[in-house]
């Protein structure tokens, strides 16, 4: 296997943190800070709910940006300073390139996670006073979040393979905000007389990444059990749609006349 | 990278994307039904203080209480009719509801019904709703609907007559008020636990109200009254039976053939009554109507 990848992704790695995107860690605790502090005064009772619905949307909301507005500038920018010609002049596949920045930005992703993760940690401790088994839920709610990030990511990249900067992030939005709804356009299906719109809304049911699979928070706040069928299927499932999206853009890359 | 290199990939592509994304479907089909186990209705309401809520709108406070009107909506709606349906967030999302905009007037009558209905049907708090149409009247004095929401439920909820019959008065007081708002505060008054009065007042609900849901209840109430009022008829042939023949009638049929039956035979579903041990007569187990527990038949 070639670790050509794996330094385009490290590369990609240390150019967001020179970038500081890294600095959005600095609102995310504060904000932590101010939810812990506040939040017995407003919400009787289901404080940790609260800090936990906080978190973990602040996790996905803050990860989400930095995915679609980095990702959709991965290719354009090394396009633009001309540094992806002196790299394809060296034996560097071009799939490999994608797959780099892909794993580049992922890891990215993963560290700030982590890093927000664990002020989260912090505020739900600050609250409660305690960790239980049940705070696992959080834990597996953190790691759907995370795959719904390698999804955008690749979405992201594919759209920049071929397009702007501005129109990419407007398609990948387009895609995230139709995949969460997902199930209602599969409903729609449900609800119409028309064999034709149900065919239709079931094929863009299936065809769409459905990111509603992802979405835990509810769960991880009520500390309810998931079944490790969930887990697996989930990651099967980001890992296919990965998969499909960067052989994707690998095919549109590389018919691209970059002259 | 080689211009031969091209079409590979394109060719790889056309050939791997069909095969992954049948993979998915597959996926998708089986996450379907792991994510159909986890119990996806869980009631959250993270904010609970109206007034805050109110601040935090910033101005946009009546288009935030449309959106928490939808969501009582939503809330009753899905819960309704469960057997071990609970409606715990109703009261405080009624009243977040009314702070937002203390004229949404839809707001507290739908309050007045289903914050009061026992079992299935609502919360089973009539406290919870007189504070709900007291806060109405607060805010909306003038409005004559909310006193014969209250007193509604001070007779039928409450059983508590002689407060049913002041709520009736006052809003009789109300220039626009209808006629039969004094005559239900005389009538609660004086025979504020026989059926006839609770038909009259659920009657004047399902005649005023402009809420479906309100409407459908009320007519169920009424159902419940018809068939109740024709069940002790019915019983009271039953007993006549007894007195003419030394036993009870075993059916309906009995009771008809002896001329006691009188003519309603059938509930206002449409559904036969039907004779139950002992001479008593019950609705048909396939009728929709739910009996008041409060009032027996015998």
């Amino acid at each position: 296997m070639s670790v050509i990848p794996g330094i385009v992704a490290v590369n990609t790695f240390r150019e967001a943190v020179r970038d500081r995107v890294l600095y959005n860690l600095i609102f995310f605790a504060l904000l932590m800070m101010a939810a812990a502090v506040l939040v017995g005064g407003v919400s009787i009772g289901i404080e940790r709910d609260v800090i936990v619905n906080l978190g973990l949307s602040a996790i996905s909301l803050f990860g989400i940006v930095m995915a679609i507005f980095i990702g959709v500038g991965l290719v354009h920018k090394e396009i633009e300073k001309r540094t992806l010609y002196s790299l394809l002049a060296k034996p560097v596949q071009r799939w490999q390139f994608l797959v780099g920045k892909f794993a580049g930005l992922l890891l990215t992703l993963v560290v700030n996670t982590a890093l927000m993760t664990v002020g989260l940690a912090a505020a739900l401790f600050y609250v409660t006073r305690k960790f239980e088994g049940s705070d696992g839920t959080i834990a597996v709610a953190i790691y759907f979040i995370l795959l719904e990030f390698a999804i955008i990511t690749a979405l992201a990249l594919f759209f920049s393979c071929f397009s702007s900067p501005l129109l990419s992030t407007l398609f990948t939005l387009g895609i995230y905000v139709a995949g969460v709804f997902a199930p209602d356009i599969r409903d729609i299906g449900i609800v119409t007389s028309s064999s034709a719109v149900k065919a239709v809304a079931e094929g863009v049911y299936y065809i769409l990444p459905n990111f509603h699979n992802f979405n835990l928070i509810s769960a991880a706040a009520h500390k309810e059990a998931v079944p490790f069928s969930l887990i697996w299927q989930n990651t099967s499932y980001a890992a296919l749609y990965v998969a499909v999206i960067l052989i994707g853009a690998s095919a549109v890359f590389s018919g691209r006349d970059l002259k | 990278m080689s211009s031969a290199n091209k079409p590979r990939a394109v060719y790889f592509a056309l050939l791997a994307i069909p095969v992954l994304m049948i993979g998915l479907v597959m996926l998708q089909r089986d996450l379907d039904t792991s994510l159909s186990m986890l119990p996806r209705d869980r009631p959250e309401l993270l904010l609970r203080s109206g007034t805050t809520l109110k601040r935090l709108s910033l101005g946009y406070d009546p288009l935030l209480a449309d959106i928490y009107w939808t969501r009582v909506v939503q809330y009753y709606g899905s819960r309704v009719g469960l057997p071990k349906a609970t409606f715990n967030l109703l009261g405080p999302l009624l009243d977040i509801t009314t702070t937002l905009d203390p004229k949404l007037m839809i707001a507290y009558r739908f309050g007045a019904i289903f914050l009061s209905e026992p079992g299935s049907a609502g919360a089973g708090r009539a406290d919870l709703a007189v504070d709900l149409v007291k806060k109405g009247i607060a805010a909306n004095p003038e409005d004559w609907r909310l006193y014969q929401d209250l007193g509604l439920i001070y007779s039928i909820h409450l059983k508590d007559y002689q407060k049913a019959s002041e709520a009736y008065l006052q809003g009789s007081k109300i220039p626009q008020a209808p006629i039969y708002m004094k005559v239900l505060a005389a009538v609660v008054a004086q025979k504020g636990d026989e059926m006839e009065t609770s038909k009259l007042i659920w009657g004047e609900v399902y005649a005023t109200t402009q809420d479906k849901l309100v409407r459908q209840k009320a007519l169920e109430h009424l159902q419940a009254l018809d068939a109740e009022l024709d069940l002790k008829r019915l019983n009271q042939g039953s007993e006549d039976y007894w007195r003419k023949f030394g036993r009870y009638p075993t059916t309906i049929q009995e009771l008809r053939d002896a001329g006691l039956s009188g003519e309603k035979l059938q509930d206002p579903t449409g559904h036969p009554y039907v004779m139950g041990p002992n001479g008593v007569p019950q609705l048909d187990p396939q009728s929709p109507i739910v009996l008041d527990l409060d009032k027996k038949i015998r």
